[in-house]
């Protein structure tokens, strides 16, 4: 147990589920080779669809899972061969996990207790984390007597008296309703920042990892498919998959017309676009384009980088709408922009070459 | 709304609801209530003397009265036994694993025979020319005689085989209600695998086993096949049911075996009381670890 690091070193951390034994490599991966280097300090949030592998890795660091194979390393210590109450991490769960015997304090003290720390100093400590989280006033009360939000307060409390060098977090926010959920997220970033150590933070919301997080890991089928910050994951996917977890609805699939490094030419039936490669093209290509990206080029008016298709309906949001096109060669497409539309006309809409990026097709599946 | 919350006793009996507990109404009646009113009222109606004639005699009785403590000094280390030792097995086989079944279905077997086979069967493996004497001796574990049946040793063995299995059912079923997430959660705050059970898993099981230990200990106080077969049912194993039996059986005195029961009863009821009141102190709450 260290009291902190400098580098968190995830090596090819695997972990396979099924009969047998887990380091048979014909087994099914849930987290296939996650390798990553964490820096203290940082928030790094692993971001995916349920069945991803990123809860798996957050419980393969915490040593509540064995790893099939690879290492977990801080600095140069190797800790995956420890068991979870020798490495020192504090883990907020999904469902809270509190203790529902022990009262409020009881719960945030008992790593303490654990740790051998004198009582004195255990009320001392206790009393600065409830003040932490805001929940001082509580201290007595049994966890079945808060509500969901002050559970999720005292979870985390928990977690960072023991003041771990790596505090993880399991979808902590998922149980509370919209409101609680931003006002938490606000708080736990507060307390990171305060603190200074590191998070690692599990999620399957993209908003949430977006606004928390210092690095972002995007991962699917147990594999990583990129690791970045907010603007690189939210501006650049480097994939398909990770375009379209990150809002990028509308995929065509276009013919690639010509190509230099950096941009490509597509086209369709009644669709001339100019974009990014990702990678290197041939053929076709998808092409991915956020909905907000798009907009609407009044009648008469000419624009670049623009195509026409039908309104099939509108939805109202206000400021803006969101229409649902058909392209002539029927693909749906989501625009959401200023101006307005009748269902069974035909418009325009326009989009900045920058913010068109082509895939391979092979990575549509 | 307001006229269907605050219904009148007589709309009650209209609920065709209520009546679903008829069945279990009449059978508690039947088969509870009326005999133990029945064997209540018998027990003040002695075949000779003044209404507390029964229990007087039984409490100025040595066998008599001297039956109370030969059960307890059965039945409460019976169902201590089996409760400490039913725990840890418990404990370990709480996670749903193949081996689990089949250590659990192991376990469990002796709860399908009946106490006479169980008896049956130790007084031949137990006996002092049994198997168990006979291993014991080739590997020189122990080299003098061997006496495991007849007597108390025998009764006690017997009550741990049969009453094992309910104990290891009923605290089976705690152990694996509790969110198998509190230990991880202990873990990951630095609790080794000992203290993850003392200090989540114990605390949170102690009022089934509370109720495990009642129930457990009803079974055990009302031991007979076993302490006639087994034990030596005239000295250490006479137990309050042989007085009763002999009363009822033996000297046709229906009025003074009534009695022997209701003093029987009154006993356990006052072990259960106390066990429960126990079990007051502490936490009976739920055992999962917030809003699931």
């Amino acid at each position: 147990m260290k009291p902190d690091f400098k580098t968190l070193r995830l090596d090819r951390v695997t972990r396979r589920f099924g009969a047998g034994k887990t380091t048979d490599a014909a087994q099914v991966a849930a987290l296939d080779g996650l390798q990553m280097d964490i820096a203290r300090g940082e928030f790094i949030a692993l971001l995916g669809p349920s069945g991803c592998g990123k809860s798996t890795a957050l419980n393969c660091i915490a040593g509540l899972l064995p790893l099939s194979d690879g290492g977990i390393y801080l600095d140069e210590q190797r800790i995956d061969t420890l068991p979870p109450e020798q490495r020192g991490f504090g883990m907020v769960f999904q469902n809270y996990a509190l203790f529902p015997h022990m009262t409020v304090a009881k719960n945030v003290g008992f790593g303490l207790l654990m740790r051998g720390v004198p009582s004195a100093e255990i009320q001392t400590r206790v009393k600065r984390a409830l003040d932490l989280v805001q929940l001082a006033s509580h201290m007595n009360k049994l966890p079945g007597q808060l509500s969901g939000g002050q559970q999720q307060r005292v979870a985390i409390a928990r977690a960072i008296v023991i003041e771990p060098p790596l505090i993880l977090m399991d979808e902590p926010l998922s149980n509370l309703d919209a409101k609680l959920r931003l006002e938490m997220r606000s708080e736990i970033r507060r307390i990171h920042m305060e603190l200074g150590r590191t998070t690692l933070y599990v999620t399957h919301d993209q908003d949430e990892a977006l606004s928390l997080a210092d690095r972002i890991v995007v991962m699917k089928d147990g594999k990583v498919q990129q690791i970045g910050t907010p603007p690189e994951v939210y501006g650049q996917p480097s994939n398909l998959a990770v375009a379209r977890f990150m809002g990028y609805r509308n995929e065509l699939l276009l013919d690639v017309v010509g190509q230099d490094a950096q941009s490509v030419a597509l086209a369709g039936p009644g669709v001339n676009l100019n974009g990014i490669p990702k990678t290197r093209l041939q053929g076709r290509a998808a092409v991915s384009i956020r909905p907000e990206e798009f907009s609407i080029v009044a009648a008469g008016q000419d624009a670049a980088n623009s195509l026409s298709a039908r309104v099939e309906s509108v939805e109202y949001y206000g400021r803006e709408s969101l229409f649902m096109l058909r392209t002539q060669d029927n693909t749906r497409l989501y625009v959401r922009a200023e101006g307005q539309a009748t269902p069974g006309e035909t418009i325009r809409v326009a989009v900045d070459a920058n913010r068109v990026l082509a895939y391979p097709i092979e990575q549509v599946a | 709304m307001m006229q269907m919350s605050s219904q009148t006793a007589g709309s009650r009996w209209r609920d065709p609801a209520m009546w679903m507990a008829a069945p279990a109404v009449i059978f508690m009646l039947t088969v509870f209530v009326y005999p133990f009113i029945h064997g209540l009222i018998l027990s003040f109606q002695p075949l000779e003397g003044g209404m507390l004639s029964n229990y007087i005699k039984f409490f100025n009785t040595e066998n008599l009265w001297m039956t109370i403590g030969v059960t307890l000094k059965l039945a409460l280390p019976a169902t201590l036994i089996n409760i400490l030792i039913a725990v840890p097995v418990a404990y370990r086989l709480r996670h749903k694993t193949p081996y689990q079944k089949i250590a659990t279905t192991i376990l469990v077997i002796p709860i399908t025979l009946g106490t006479v086979l169980i008896a049956e069967g130790m007084l031949t493996y137990f006996g002092p020319k049994g198997w168990f004497a006979h291993i014991l001796q080739l590997l020189h574990v122990y080299e003098g005689a061997i006496r495991l049946t007849h007597n108390y040793a025998g009764v006690l063995i017997s009550l741990v085989i049969s009453g094992f299995p309910f104990a290891f059912l009923l605290i089976l079923s705690y152990i694996t209600g509790i969110d198998p997430v509190l230990p991880r959660a202990a873990a990951t705050l630095g609790a080794t695998p000992f203290n993850q059970f003392r200090y989540v898993i114990l605390p949170l099981i102690l009022p089934g086993l509370a109720m495990a230990f009642c129930l457990s200990f009803v079974q055990a106080f009302s031991v007979f096949p076993s302490a006639v077969l087994l034990g030596s049912p005239a000295g250490a194993t006479r137990v309050i049911s042989i007085a009763a039996y002999e009363a009822a059986f033996e000297n046709y005195d229906y009025s003074m075996a009534s009695a022997v029961a209701m003093i029987m009863g009154a006993v356990q009821l006052g072990v259960v009381v106390i066990v429960l009141g126990l079990r007051n102190l502490f936490y009976r709450g739920p055992v999962s670890g917030g809003k699931g």
